[in-house]
């Protein structure tokens, strides 16, 4: 847990870039700084572990001040990842992992064994890469091994600092989602700063919104788009916050979970009668496994004779949407393939249930409703 | 194709000069007119075939043809040439008709050197295929070096002796490994003080940003100064100083150095409120006047350091390291130690180093003093004498090795300080500031993170210095220090070429050597990770 405490930076220039700030980050959730640039995200979060004094106030980090802990010891307990990485370039990725340990005495034997576990956890084959040097590695392998560092001793906090702020979109992305899942194994109490406010809504359990050294809204992301509690912050986090908070939502919070389906050995009477009997445009056909081979559509089952005649076969991968993407993948996904309603998919194919644009459509209608403001 | 260049100066340039005797200039002589010699023309009609087959080759192949056919050309031109040489000495009466011939000599000529050079351009080629073909490491160093080892054993096995050169060798070889032992003496003591010191400022300033520019600025002065002047400069001053008592010059060094700390001092201050003209002004004078100190400072250490006798041979075998040696290894130590505190922020083992630097110059000290006090006892006497200490007694005076030394150690300092500086500022700030963040103690941060990355260019000044003092140290010969400037001096009075190739060839052999053996230093010590590929 971190918790500051009216907690003001003003450096020797006279310039406040931090101005009575109060926050407590709760233990094992992700804490979101973001805001424009030079509002004072990196000066908070560097104060944390004493990187940067601070000049009133006070950083309590589990408890304790962080001024009676000797600042090579604090440091120790954070793990500490920034955007331009820092690997030692003189190290080995095992030597980069083993600072910490190694600064803490550990016993070789158990390094050893850490570093293979923490390169595992962050997806690089420790038998692969132990011995190379980070110049051998392209840059999202370089910030995994930075955050595998960050790990290094377990450390029971976080600070990082636009971690993946240089990497390109997509290995972000994979960024991203292998550090939430990470997160899940290992729940750390995390400060992550950002100017992304997509990576601030995607990362945060919660997200403090900063300008010029203050905060102006401290909530959880969900909070932050339905009710953004000024001009600042709604136009900070854009015109879109209606389509962003889709983005909040697992399609398998909402969908329908008794798809149409029709076995694929089935009669085309069969497919006729669901497609009637639901008042649907098109009914989806899976195999023996209950995994998806392709769909039927109205006239068509009406116009042949047998199923497999009527239906178009195609790759599951093709029309259905994963049960753990967002609300949002599957609106982007209807769009683009002019569906009016997807099949959700298991990561194995199999049809767990259907979302139709029908029920997106209730789904914004009730999140307006409970939001204050309604955008258009 | 520098194999090529060479060829055609083989042919066409003279090869040799045949001269009547050591002062007259001689008679070129081109290879066609070599008696003949067609084993020449053969050989060189054939590297160009090999040559031709070789660049279509694969990196491999290419290398290793162009390995051998390099050394084999610095070979056989130095083999043929002496061959020929020995038919032009023998039929000298008929082709110098009517000169006085007295010791008629043979000097390699520009055809001659060219094939060499053409030689090892081959050479080299070949190498650094080889290299990129990842020819293992043992195999390079044999292909680099075999044709070296085979000339130098025709060399010793006297083979090459018709070479004017070798001549000249012979009738002064004694001298020529007393010259050489000397040059290495004094560049090798400078080359040490300098690293000491060099490397010690450029720590400082590195450490405490205000001083940076005062600490450049002063050994960029000093750079400044063309080295014979500075050797020039050296002497009247020293000259004087030597006879003033000890005491006094150390007086002299002390005021002097509390001026320069008081200039420093209000440089640091107050220069913040100053305007950018003012400011240069500041720092200007303040770097002249830490540059008085600094460089009395150096002058006496260098003198002192040098003066002492390193080792005592005694007549039994035994050998001691002299009193004044034990004296200068704590004094340097001592320095060194201090220096490197500075840069340590708290923590134990900047107490360490810095109580016991300032520890061992406080023991210096005081044993010089007692030392003056009790100069004429019977201990000391009887190991080194201080009795009577003026300045000359520590060293100093206006001819001779000492003067050469400080000169050569004060030249040693930019490249150190410079690279030093450099390397350790340019470390990736974001490196610095990952290493803080994971709790690495300011010591841990220099030795495990800085002192690694910063290395490589910190040798790279070493090595700077190191090649360039055994050059300069050439001119030192002109104040009596000796070495191989020795005999480029004589041979440039008396016009003699073979004379100065006699001083030249080993200071080139000598600042190679020095270069390869501190970059294979930096190579063993620098990290896989960081290293120029
Ligand atoms: N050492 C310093 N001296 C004076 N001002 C500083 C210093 N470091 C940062 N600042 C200023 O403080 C403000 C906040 O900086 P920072 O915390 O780095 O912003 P960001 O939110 O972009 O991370 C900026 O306006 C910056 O210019
Ligand atoms: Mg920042």
């Amino acid at each position: 847990m971190i918790t500051f405490e009216n907690v003001v930076k003003q450096y020797p220039n006279g310039f406040r870039a931090v101005d009575g700030l109060s926050l407590e980050v709760a233990p094992g959730e992700i804490c979101v700084f973001i805001g424009p640039s030079g509002c004072g995200k990196t000066t908070t979060m560097r104060m944390v572990n004493r990187l940067i004094s601070v000049s009133s106030g006070r950083i309590l980090v589990e408890g304790r001040d962080n001024r009676d802990i000797p600042a090579e010891e604090l440091r120790r307990k954070i793990g500490y990842a920034i955007q331009q990485i820092g690997l030692f370039p003189h190290m080995t990725i095992y030597e980069n992992v083993a600072v910490v340990p190694h600064l803490l005495g550990w016993e070789e034997s158990r390094i050893r064994s850490q570093v293979d576990r923490l390169l595992e956890l962050v997806g690089l084959d420790p038998d692969e890469q132990r011995d190379k040097y980070p110049r051998q590695l392209s840059g999202g392998q370089q910030q995994r091994v930075g955050v595998a560092r960050a790990l290094g001793a377990d450390p029971p906090i976080m600070l990082m600092d636009e971690p993946f702020g240089a990497i390109d979109p997509i290995t972000r992305e994979v960024l991203q989602d292998e550090f939430l899942q990470i997160q899940k194994e290992i729940s750390k109490t995390i400060i992550f700063v950002t100017h992304d406010i997509d990576e601030a809504i995607k990362m945060g359990d919660r997200i403090a919104i900063l300008r010029e050294g203050r905060i102006v809204q401290f909530d959880t992301p969900d909070t932050i788009l339905a009710h953004p509690k000024n001009n600042f912050v709604r136009d900070f986090v854009g015109a879109d916050r209606a389509l962003k908070r889709l983005g909040l939502v697992r399609i398998n919070e909402v969908m329908d979970t008794d798809p149409p389906m029709v076995a694929y050995e089935a009669k085309i009477e069969e497919a006729r009668n669901i497609i009637q009997k639901r008042k649907l445009r098109s009914a989806f056909v899976v195999d023996r496994d209950g995994r998806l081979r392709g769909w039927v559509d109205k006239e068509a089952a009406e116009r042949e004779t047998s199923l497999t005649e009527a239906m178009a076969e195609v790759p599951y991968s093709d029309i259905a949407v994963r049960q753990n993407a967002t609300v949002r993948d599957a609106l982007s996904a209807m769009v683009t393939r002019s569906f009016r309603i997807t099949p959700v998919v298991d990561s194995k194919g199999k049809l767990v249930g259907s979302i139709s644009l029908r029920s997106l459509q209730e789904l914004v209608e009730r999140d307006d409703s409970e939001a204050s403001e309604v955008s258009p | 194709m520098g194999g090529i260049i060479a060829s055609f100066g083989f042919f066409f340039l003279p090869l040799l000069e045949l001269k009547p005797n050591r002062l007259a200039s001689g008679i070129p002589f081109e290879l066609l007119q070599l008696g003949g010699d067609t084993r020449y023309i053969i050989l060189f009609l054939l590297t160009f075939i090999v040559l031709a087959v070789a660049l279509n080759r694969t990196t491999e192949t290419r290398g290793w043809t162009l390995v051998a056919l390099g050394n084999t050309m610095m070979f056989l031109t130095l083999f043929l040439g002496a061959l020929a040489g020995a038919n032009l000495i023998g039929n000298a009466e008929t082709l110098l008709e009517g000169v006085n011939l007295r010791n008629p000599r043979i000097l390699p000529s520009a055809g001659l050197i060219l094939g060499l050079v053409g030689g090892y351009v081959t050479l080299f080629g070949g190498l650094s295929d080889l290299r990129k073909a990842k020819t293992p490491r043992v195999a390079l160093i044999v292909a680099a070096w075999s044709g070296l080892a085979l000339i130098l054993i025709f060399l010793l096995t006297g083979q090459f002796d018709i070479y004017s050169v070798m001549v000249e060798f012979r009738a002064r070889g004694e001298l020529l490994g007393n010259r050489i032992v000397e040059h290495i003496m004094f560049v090798g003591v400078a080359l040490i003080i300098g690293f000491v010191l060099g490397v010690g400022l450029g720590l400082w300033s590195f450490r405490d940003e205000r001083m940076a520019p005062i600490i450049l600025y002063v050994v960029g002065i000093i750079q400044t100064i063309p080295s014979l002047a500075l050797f020039g400069v050296l002497l009247v001053p020293l000259a004087r100083l030597g006879d003033r008592s000890a005491s006094s010059i150390f007086l002299f060094l002390l005021v002097t150095a509390v001026i320069a700390a008081l200039a420093i001092f209000l440089y640091r201050r107050f220069v913040q409120s100053f305007g950018p003209r003012l400011r240069q002004a500041f720092l200007i004078v303040t770097a002249l006047l830490s540059a008085v100190p600094l460089a009395l400072f150096v002058v006496l250490l260098s003198s002192f350091v040098f003066r002492s006798s390193f080792v005592v041979f005694t007549a039994d075998g035994t050998v001691f390291a002299s009193f004044r040696t034990l004296l200068s290894a704590m004094l340097l130590v001592s320095i060194a130690l201090w220096l490197i505190s500075r840069y340590l922020k708290k923590g134990l083992l900047k107490r360490i180093m810095r109580y016991g630097g300032l520890g061992g110059l406080a023991l210096f000290g005081l044993t010089l003093l007692l030392a003056v006090g009790i100069g004429s006892s019977q201990f000391l006497s009887r190991v080194d004498s201080f009795a009577a200490l003026t300045v000359r007694d520590l060293g100093v005076s206006g001819i001779g090795t000492a003067p050469a030394v400080i000169a050569l150690t004060l030249y040693s300092l930019l490249p150190m300080v410079r690279n030093t500086y450099a390397g350790l500022v340019n470390v990736d700030p974001a490196i610095t500031d990952a290493g803080r963040g994971m709790g690495m103690t300011p010591s841990q941060r220099f030795f495990q993170i800085e002192l690694p990355i910063a290395f490589p260019v910190i040798m790279a000044g070493v090595r700077n210095a190191a090649v360039s003092l055994v050059g300069i140290g050439a001119i030192a010969s002109v104040i009596g220090a000796g070495g191989l400037g020795d005999f480029i001096l004589s041979g440039i009075d008396n016009a003699s070429i073979d004379q100065i190739l006699l001083g030249a060839i080993p200071a080139v052999i000598l600042a190679t050597l020095l270069d390869a053996g501190l970059r294979g230093l930096e190579q063993i010590f620098t990290s896989p990770g960081i290293k120029q590929v």
